[in-house]
């Protein structure tokens, strides 16, 4: 039925997928797989098309499981200018269970830990099968800009925070040092 | 119930598919993924079943009514494809000859067939037995069913896992020399055609498909159908192929319908991106009409009976709303069963007129 849609849509490449695939894993675990690889296929082509700013996300070489996403700091924030790099990682059970998002680049912010953990509750408990790597990239581009600071991974950048005009500093000086 | 049905309807579907594999090519790897296809749907179908047991007096009155739709669809559906798929690097003279092929196949791909297709092949082997003219039609759409899956996979089957989103990416850049042969005539049913946002630069790229007459002026008297419609969906060709005949079907429907999807549910997710409600937001698969007229949550968000199933078995909420599904989907789909005949009926209108 499905192959009859998609002779004439784009991801042409669906079918052929889970050909790999099928010989090692039971049948139940093949169809969870080839929806997930159709929704991830599928979220990249809309992320492709919507063209939101600041945000981007592929996947890496070899693995549609493992993504790169790239969020640049929002205007009139103390994020502006600079660009954050995140790993994105998707369970076989995606989208009913969320992805593993984690910061690359150092991301000074008081909901973001130094290995680069981000305490967000889309991304645990406040899941919904609905989001997508688009709606995540937006949603850690907004938290940049509007931290929690009642719970904080970061303290020091908790306590920064009220003082935006150090805190800009300490943003430019972490994002400019570290680029090894 | 359901995970027995599952193992059921693989059992069920398994000499079904291989009869029509041996017939028609006899590769396994074929019929397994028509196994997969078939084992989700025959689960949709005992929901359905469970679901509209009540109904079933309506219910079956529509299935005729699907079923001798679908038969005429199959008629034409060979030739659709037998003129298309070929006729991609040939289409030069041909165009005229061509047109009556592009529609049928449109059509028989838009999801009004589609779902009638589930139905009526699904139906024709439990329900309708007795009935010769059924049973000759569920073979016929089987056969082309493994066909399209034919197809599918060896169009891309060498390539392997590594470059399907690489082939995403390209399709992006470079399907207008395979697709839009295709597809150039089909969009003149659709009102988005109509309303046309013409791009110039899209005619040029056309010249080398349709050949040197293909100027705008030509085109006009000698074919007028293609040039129109190369206009006017041609922005979005990355998307047009799924998003097209979905549009066509949700103007088709009543308002009401859609406004009722905008507000209630996600207005975040995926507005502009899928012309939302005709496919699923979790999977991404069409909805059928059993999925469209499957109302599980009161705040409106919709999704399909495979992904609902799921959810219900994890954490059962709402997806939309993140509330628990307070109501047995039995009592959703009752409540909506009279709103889902009422917006079958404009649908199969709009088919009649359009073939």
């Amino acid at each position: 039925m499905a192959a009859v849609n998609q002779d004439n849509t784009l991801v042409v490449a669906t079918t052929t997928a889970p050909s790999n695939s099928k010989q090692s894993q039971p049948r139940a675990k093949t169809v969870d797989s080839q929806s997930v690889l159709k929704r991830l296929q599928s979220e990249l082509m809309a992320l492709m098309m919507s063209g939101d700013s600041g945000i981007s996300a592929f996947p890496e070489e070899d693995n549609i499981f493992c993504w790169k996403g790239t969020i640049i700091g929002s205007k009139d924030t103390v994020f502006e200018g600079t660009e954050y790099r995140l790993s994105l990682t998707f369970p076989n059970d995606y989208p009913f269970k969320p992805p593993k998002v984690k910061f690359e680049t150092l991301c000074f912010h008081p909901n973001v830990d130094l290995v680069g953990n981000i305490c967000l509750d889309i991304l645990q408990d406040k899941w919904s099968s609905a989001y997508d790597v688009r709606t995540i990239l937006l949603s850690i581009q907004s938290l940049l800009g509007e931290p929690n600071i009642s719970s904080p991974l970061n303290n020091q950048a908790a306590q920064l925070w009220s003082n935006q005009d150090d805190y800009r500093k300490m943003v430019e000086k972490l994002y400019k040092s570290p680029k090894a | 119930m359901v995970s027995d049905s599952i193992t059921n309807a693989s059992i069920h579907a398994a000499p079904n598919n291989n009869n029509n594999n041996a017939r028609d090519v006899g590769k396994k790897k074929r019929a397994r993924s028509a196994k997969l296809k078939q084992c989700k749907l025959d689960v949709r179908r005992e929901q359905w079943l469970s679901q509209g047991a009540v109904k079933n007096k309506d219910f079956k009155a529509e299935q005729n009514g699907v079923v001798e739709e679908r038969k005429d669809r199959n008629n034409h559906r060979p030739f659709g494809n037998l003129g298309m798929r070929p006729g991609g690097g040939e289409n030069d003279g041909s165009i005229h000859h061509h047109h009556h092929h592009h529609d049928s196949d449109l059509d028989s791909n838009s999801p009004n067939s589609l779902t009638s297709s589930v139905l009526g092949s699904n139906y024709s082997e439990t329900n309708f037995t007795g009935s010769s003219s059924s049973s000759s039609s569920s073979s016929s759409s089987g056969g082309c069913c493994s066909g399209n899956i034919t197809e599918d996979d060896e169009g891309g089957g060498d390539d392997g896992c590594l470059d399907d989103w690489e082939a995403v990416a390209d399709a992006l850049a470079a399907n207008e020399k395979s697709k839009n042969p295709c597809l150039e005539s089909p969009p003149e049913h659709d009102p988005i055609a109509q309303s046309g946002s013409p791009q110039e630069t899209t005619i040029g790229s056309d010249g080398p498909i349709f050949g040197v007459e293909n100027s705008k002026p030509q085109c006009a008297r000698t074919i007028p159908k293609a040039s129109g419609n190369g206009l006017a969906w041609r922005p979005d060709d990355a998307f047009r192929p799924q998003s097209l005949p979905n549009l066509a079907k949700q103007v088709s429907l009543p308002n009401s319908n859609r406004k009722h999807y905008g507000c209630g549910g996600v207005p975040w997710a995926y507005s502009g991106v899928v012309s939302a409600p005709s496919s699923c937001p979790i999977c991404y698969e069409d909805l059928d009409f059993t999925d469209t007229s499957f109302l599980p949550c009161l705040c409106g968000f919709r999704l399909c009976l495979f992904c609902h199933k799921r959810i219900l078995e994890e954490d059962s909420r709402c997806p939309g709303c993140r509330k628990p599904y307070e109501h047995e989907p039995v009592e959703a789909e009752a409540s909506v069963h009279g709103g889902s005949l009422t917006f079958r009926l404009p649908r199969s209108c709009s088919l009649i007129t359009r073939s």
